[in-house]
């Protein structure tokens, strides 16, 4: 069921629970009528938005990631913060189904008044984000949530994408195995704005210290995300909840950095450029197949280069003349 | 010609005049083993375990060199609910009617370590077990029951600190000493972070818990089982028999070596180390799991260094399994119950319980309980399989799977032990990973048809018959309790409660025999609550993340032709869905109360994700208010509530309040579990769109659920 624009705007400045997840799911919607209403309340809500501290969090499998947000979240609010939480699972190829079981670590967070956790399906798509994390963002702060904690599926495409609507960055490893790096995305150590050796505790508190010192002998030696901050190593323990203090005042120093050099809008910026780009794409493509010409064109193409009797090379080119010909024709 | 060739040249004849392919009379087992059609001698003649001696190690044929000969088996049947008083005047009745031990069962909030008034409670006081919240409520339980004569069976993981501090301090009032106790402890933590989920600390103080009670037990009360390492939990979860007998002898070695760690010497505390496994309906294969688990104990014990031969000696309780029983055709139960009676029987056993035939429905009657517990009587009494020890060994096919569940077994286990034992193991999600696919696979293939369940997918009745099950009032039972523990509050020593909960604190931090000083505590009438909070206090309370497989279930479905199709029909439907309404259909899976009981959430969680929808799971032990806030700010079509133990007429009306107060009455909720039917229409009444029970195929629930979701309110 739809409503006006404006049931959903003034439902999120009441911060009204149940009305911020419809929005939600109105962002989230495939059809075109829901993506059309979807559009104006967005643009009421983007002056709203932009004021908290937009954290990407990633880590190995293993790594205790949802256990420290449940702990690094709880600790935000004692602190008097508000705290969201979006989390993206993946969906299954073959049906388009998704488990989103990231809650069950998140008992604390999930029962606290100031806190807001929304994990949402992948949508089957690459690079792990759903299509609408970043306008899920947008409404969490206009709906005065301060802190963001943004959650990643796994290691591998999707820390691309978050790490592209982040201010902050954080990378979960746990110490012992060693290989660890293998694991890991190569790039993704470039990337981090920190890391965080989780599971300093008990008879593993040795281990996490050696692995602490371990990478940040590695992190020394990698250019920062952005020039003028140097990345940090630090131990904690979701379980036990510690480290999780100095684990946010890095975060906050940071944030005070960005704010004090003007970066914070240079970064938020340049994010909003590239997501543009990546829209209009996105957008063109759809529109482009939409047109019945084409597609009928690009099934002939598709069958010659099966049959081997056209390359691909050939056949993209072909493709790309004929649209760019639709389009001077138009004119 | 040899006659191997000979028999398989008529068998090929045989089959072909059946329209069957030899090859397909060739079995695989959910063990993945493939059971030949026909077994001989060469299938044993290289087996040097088919010649052993019951009494004596590797103890295939059974713990004691004349078995059922001697003594049969324990009757010892599993009951407790309501109150204290309650359980034990249905204890006396028992007792008087043939059963020879008891075996308590707790209350959920008792396992999780609550007392009856803590709100996150509710629902489960009394239900599913006997509520016990001080040592007042252990003395009441054990009334008129001498505890120095009868052996008694707890089964206790959480809060089994408090729990063994009041059955102790309960017979010291009864004026019997710790030696002269005798029973088990089930004390196994270990399976509840893999299946049964009535754990309260993390892992690591835990399993220190369990060495301070075998520490405190071997010094104190040496003819009591300090633990009873279980794979019946599994089994019910889902595991394999090589599953069961694997995971749990890995378990107990993981004990082993955290009472070594405690500087125990192996032949002082392993002679009281216990096990309990679960029957199914595959015969022959769970009489084989009980011989190769004997022989499997044997090997590791003694790899430990055990000399003394009692170390090395298996002992069990069976239960057969309340998986395989079904809320359809009900009665048919007792035909089930009995074959896994005999399966346990057969496999050498050293107690039993019986499930009553309603317990797929609800709590068992008085009625239902006496044919329970006859069925084994009548076994152990009538039937004369008791004349002789192990008949079955010897026969090539018995011996063969014995054997192939050893090697499979072994295989196992040495996997958990590469990962560092079995807590380790644990942690990586390895062993749950395995029983959660065995768990779909096995459903899957009961949907198909390809696993016959009589009454269910075949054969079904026209008329479904009516069943009366017990009904408990948890309210009373509540009240009763609460005013009771606040007369004792008022009436105790308070500086000395305290003294002694500050001791145990200062134990648990520093030190010190927890049990021991939880004894001290218990005698001042300290609280369960109040000593598993001064655990908690310094241990901290631990959540397990629930996992759930995907692809399983689509898998076995692609097997079949009209099975895929049926399959593709329901994502068809889905697929619909979301080109009509902008996303996919979203449910959420829900826990509700202390309910740990996880395989039927887990697998309909796996079966929708590989329908196409989007599946939210819940953390467990969730209160009715905190599911309906997760519906709402997930914003999903409807909530499946998920009930195993008794508590859906408090819990699930109470989640269609919340909704509604949250102002989203829209969201449907259907139920599932072990729902007695009686109670549907009570449900219904209270907003709930559909009941699922044990038994209802997962394509049928999902369409069903799609067709709420779409219904107009």
């Amino acid at each position: 069921m739809l409503y006006p624009a404006k049931y959903y705007v003034d439902g999120i400045r009441s911060g009204s629970r149940a009305i911020i997840a419809r929005t939600m799911t109105l962002l989230e919607s495939r059809l075109e009528d829901h993506r059309q209403l979807a559009a104006q309340v967005f643009e009421q809500i983007v002056p709203l938005a932009g004021n908290s501290i937009r954290v990407g969090i990633t880590g190995t499998p293993g790594a205790g990631k949802s256990t420290l947000i449940n702990s690094l979240g709880m600790h935000l609010i004692e602190q008097g913060h508000r705290v969201a939480v979006l989390a993206v699972d993946p969906s299954s190829s073959h049906s388009g189904g998704s488990i989103l079981g990231d809650k069950t670590r998140m008992a604390d967070l999930c029962a606290h008044e100031q806190a807001f956790i929304r994990p949402s399906p992948s949508g089957g798509l690459l690079g792990g984000v759903s299509p609408g994390t970043r306008e899920l963002i947008m409404v969490c702060e206009a709906a005065g949530y301060d802190v963001i904690l943004i959650e990643t599926v796994g290691v591998g495409q999707s820390e691309t994408a978050v790490v592209d609507m982040v201010d902050f960055f954080l990378l979960v490893l746990i110490a012992g195995a060693g290989d660890d790096l293998q694991g890991i995305k190569k790039g993704i150590l470039e990337d981090a704005d920190a890391v965080v050796i989780n599971k300093a505790d008990g008879d593993n508190i040795q281990a996490a210290l050696r692995a602490q010192s371990v990478y940040s002998g590695v992190i020394s030696f990698k250019r920062p995300r952005l020039p003028g901050w140097t990345p940090e190593v630090m131990t904690c323990s979701a379980l036990q909840r510690t480290g999780l203090e100095e684990l946010w005042s890095v975060v906050e120093k940071h944030n005070n950095w960005l704010l004090e050099s003007g970066n914070l809008q240079r970064l938020r910026g340049q994010q909003y450029a590239r997501w543009t780009t990546q829209l209009c794409k996105e957008r063109l493509i759809k529109e482009i197949f939409k047109v019945a010409a084409i597609r009928t064109y690009m099934d002939e193409l598709e069958q010659e280069v099966a049959g081997g009797a056209l390359t691909p090379l050939a056949a993209s080119a072909r493709l790309t003349e004929k649209v760019m010909s639709n389009l001077r024709n138009k004119k | 010609m040899d006659r191997h060739a000979e028999w398989k040249l008529s068998a090929e004849k045989e089959a072909s005049r059946l329209h069957k392919d030899f090859n397909g009379l060739y079995r695989d087992t959910p063990e993945k083993i493939t059971v030949k059609p026909l077994y001989t001698a060469e299938d044993i003649s290289s087996n040097k375990l088919t010649d052993t001696m019951p009494g004596s190690p590797p103890y295939i044929r059974g713990p004691r060199a004349t078995m059922y000969v001697g003594r049969p088996w324990t009757i010892r049947q599993y009951a407790g609910f309501s109150t204290a008083q309650e359980s034990n005047a249905f204890y006396r009745r028992n007792l008087a009617a043939g059963q020879k031990g008891l075996s308590v069962a707790f209350d959920l909030a008792t396992h999780r370590g609550y007392d009856s008034d803590n709100p996150r409670v509710e629902g489960d006081v009394g239900k599913a077990g006997v509520a016990v919240d001080t040592v007042e409520d252990m003395k009441v339980l054990f009334d008129q029951i001498p505890l120095d004569r009868m052996s008694v069976s707890m089964t206790m993981n959480g809060a089994v600190i408090p729990v063994m501090a009041f059955y102790i301090v309960a017979a010291e009032e009864q004026g019997v000493k710790p030696e002269a106790l005798t029973g088990t402890i089930q004390n196994d933590i270990l399976k509840e972070y893999l299946c049964r989920n009535t754990y309260i600390y993390p892992p690591k103080p835990s399993m220190r818990i369990i060495s301070d009670i075998i520490a405190y037990c071997s010094a104190n009360m040496p003819r009591f089982n300090t633990i009873s390492i279980s794979g019946y939990h599994m089994g019910e979860a889902g595991a394999s028999c090589v599953q069961q007998v694997a995971f749990t002898i890995a378990d107990g070695i993981e004990y082993i070596r955290a009472a070594l760690g405690a500087g125990l010497k192996i032949d002082d505390f392993a002679p009281r180390l216990s096990f309990f496994f679960g029957i199914g309906m595959d015969l022959f294969m769970n009489v084989a799991m009980l011989r190769a688990a004997r022989y499997l104990w044997s090997e590791t014990v003694k790899s430990f260094g055990a000399e003394n031969p009692r170390s090395m000696a298996l002992r069990t309780h069976c239960q057969t399994s309340g998986w395989s029983l079904t809320e359809q055709d009900p009665y048919n139960n007792i035909v089930r119950t009995t074959i896994e009676c005999m399966a346990a029987a057969l496999g050498g056993t050293q107690s039993m319980h019986t499930n009553s035939f309603d317990e797929a429905l609800g709590l068992p009657t008085d009625f239902s309980a006496r044919i329970a517990r006859n069925t084994q009587i009548i076994v152990q009494e009538e039937s004369e399989i008791c004349r002789t020890v192990d008949p079955l060994a010897g026969s090539y096919y018995v011996e063969s799977l014995t054997n192939e569940i050893i090697e499979k077994a072994r295989g196992l286990i040495a996997e958990i032990e590469k990962h560092g034992g079995m807590a380790k193991a644990i942690e990586a999600g390895i062993p749950n990973r395995m029983i959660d696919q065995s768990a779909a696979a096995q459903q899957a293939l009961i949907d198909e048809g390809e696993r016959v369940i009589v009454g269910v997918n075949k054969y079904r009745p026209d008329k479904e018959e009516h069943v009366n099950v017990l009904e408990i009032d948890n309210v009373k039972v509540c009240r009763e309790q609460v005013a009771m523990l606040k007369k004792i509050k008022s009436e105790r020593d308070a500086a000395a409660v305290k003294k002694a909960l500050d001791n145990l604190r200062t134990a648990a931090r520093e030190g010190g025999n927890l049990l021991e000083a939880a004894v001290k505590a218990a005698r001042v009438r300290a609280s369960l609550g109040e000593i598993s909070d001064a655990l908690e206090d310094i241990f901290g309370r631990y959540i397990q993340k629930t996992s759930c497989v995907t692809g399983v279930i689509s898998h076995v479905f692609d097997q079949n032709e009209t099975a895929h199709k049926d399959f593709e029909d329901v994502l068809a439907k889905v697929d619909a869905f979301e080109k009509s309404h902008g996303r996919r259909p979203r449910v959420l899976i829900a826990k509700m109360g202390q309910d740990g009981h996880d395989r039927g959430a887990k697998v309909i969680a796996s079966a929708y994700a590989d329908l196409g929808f989007d599946v939210d799971v819940s953390p467990m032990f969730s209160t009715p208010e905190e599911i309906a806030r997760l519906a709402v700010e997930n914003d999903v079509h409807a909530v499946g509530a998920s009930s195993l133990a008794a508590g859906h007429k408090t819990l699930i009306p109470e989640l269609v309040q919340k909704l509604a107060e949250m102002g989203r009455s829209d969201i449907k909720v259907v139920a599932g579990g072990v729902i007695p039917p009686q109670d549907y229409d009570f449900l219904f009444e209270h907003g709930v769109k559909a009941v699922f029970g044990p038994g209802t195929p997962m394509l049928e629930s999902a369409v069903k659920t799609l067709a709420v979701i779409e219904a107009e309110n």
